[in-house]
């Protein structure tokens, strides 16, 4: 059995961890309420958008556009989004492992990758990883995603890629969030008839021009909104789970360190009663 | 003109939906509502056919009951439905979300460039700027402005 010095240590170890552990619950979710507002802010003008742009693909005269034409697919691009830092659970596996069974169906892919976990993990697996972003800060958040969709468009219009697909982790509540794979382009393409009475203005391909870059920018900050909120979330909850793991463990080490003073108090006065009683009975001479 | 508009019924009014990254920012009824698309203006009645369109740097204009709201308003993409207008943008602002000081800064430091000759893209890139911070000026004065409008209707009333 251990000394008592080496249970006082371990105690002293366990404490300071759990206060880091409640640390970073406290930042987890002081910064999910802050991204959460973000995602419901998002959220209306990514889903009208995304109306607007399935309305206007199911014209006929929108097919043609290079946007929503579909291409003998030689090359995938997929965009992942991971989070930086670990301590989030499974939230960086889920979302690496779905990414990945998608990928795996004889597809030759390329992979922007936004974390440095994310970016660690296809780097193992050694996949090709053309772009990759790590480190943004949140006041960025919004401009990046706006470079990144610039940057999107230009690769997609040079051919390099013929789908592109955008890996996310969907937020439901707190509790609840799943990895999800979506095509990001070609634009997505309403089924029905189409409101063929619509006038555009200037005219339809101008329209279709400046609307589509406007959509994938909100949609890459809706995913990163979605990702990061997720993050946050896996994370408070994760740090809540291991701060009660810690407060059970330092309760159990203190029992074990109190019953140890006691058997030690109690050998002690073992010896001091059997030391008097030998003494008041005259010690050795009367023997 | 103020006559048909003054004749007007109450329920022929254009509903008015700008939304934002940070949400559903503006809900307001209004008789006209005038825009600036990439190509010039565009107004939009009560009856307006259905169209949709590409916004561009300008100021946005609500007209109702004679008063005139403005705001700022930064590319995104118009739709006019049904009596409705719904208006996606990245940046809507309202007269007094602008911060003045901070445009009038822009403005004189964009202007300092081409009293400076800079080179050629970089003039064309703030040319774009110079012309939002000039929105922004105009919109914030607007705050006043309004004002002098009711008094001017009023007089035109009675």
């Amino acid at each position: 059995m251990s000394s008592m010095k080496e249970i006082k240590q371990r105690i002293e170890n366990v404490r300071s961890v759990e206060q880091l552990i409640k640390a970073m619950d406290m930042i987890a979710s002081t910064k999910l309420v802050k991204i959460r507002a973000q995602l419901e802010g998002v959220r209306p003008i990514y889903r009208e958008l995304r109306r607007v742009v399935e309305e206007v693909g199911s014209l006929e005269a929108a097919g043609e556009h290079p946007y929503y034409g579909e291409r003998d697919v030689k090359n995938s691009l997929y965009i992942v989004f991971t989070s930086d830092r670990g301590l989030a659970g499974s939230y960086n596996a889920n979302i690496t492992a779905k990414a990945l069974e998608h990928m795996n169906q004889g597809k030759n892919e390329k992979i922007v990758v936004v974390g440095a976990k994310g970016y660690e993990f296809f780097k193992k697996k050694g996949k090709n990883i053309v772009e990759s972003v790590v480190d943004v800060v949140d006041s960025q958040v919004y401009y990046g995603s706006e470079s990144l969709a610039k940057w999107l468009i230009d690769y997609y219009m040079k051919g390099e890629a013929d789908e592109v697909f955008i890996a996310y982790t969907h937020f439901i509540n707190v509790l609840n969030y799943i990895p999800v794979v979506e095509k990001l382009l070609p634009a997505p393409i309403k089924e029905g008839k189409a409101d063929e009475d619509r006038k555009y203005e200037p005219d339809l391909y101008s329209f279709i021009d400046h609307m589509i870059p406007l959509y994938l920018h909100m949609k890459i900050f809706r995913a990163y909104s979605e990702s990061h909120t997720s993050e946050q979330a896996a994370r408070m909850v994760n740090m809540d789970a291991a701060g009660k793991n810690a407060s059970d463990l330092i309760e159990k080490l203190t029992h074990l360190y109190n019953r140890k003073r006691q058997t030690n108090i109690t050998e002690e006065l073992n010896e001091i009663f059997g030391s008097v009683n030998f003494v008041n009975n005259g010690g050795l001479h009367d023997s | 003109m103020s006559e048909k508009l003054t004749n007007q019924k109450k329920d022929k009014k254009i509903t008015i939906n700008i939304t934002t990254p940070r949400g559903l920012k503006f809900v307001e009824k209004a008789d006209m509502v005038v825009m600036r698309c990439i190509d010039g203006d565009l107004g939009v009645l009560y009856g307006h056919a259905p169209l949709s369109a590409i916004l561009g740097d300008g100021i946005l204009r609500i007209f109702n009951d004679g008063f005139v709201k403005k705001l700022a308003l930064f590319g995104g993409v118009a739709e006019i439905g049904k009596n409705i207008v719904n208006i996606f943008s990245t940046i809507a602002q309202k007269p007094e979300e602008i911060d003045l000081e901070r445009a009038e800064a822009d403005r004189q430091e964009l202007e300092a460039l081409f009293r400076d000759k800079a080179e050629e893209h970089k003039i064309q890139s703030s040319l774009v700027l110079l012309h939002r911070a000039l929105v922004r000026i105009e919109v914030s004065m607007d705050l006043e402005d309004v004002k002098y409008f009711e008094e001017e209707n009023d007089k035109r009333e009675y």
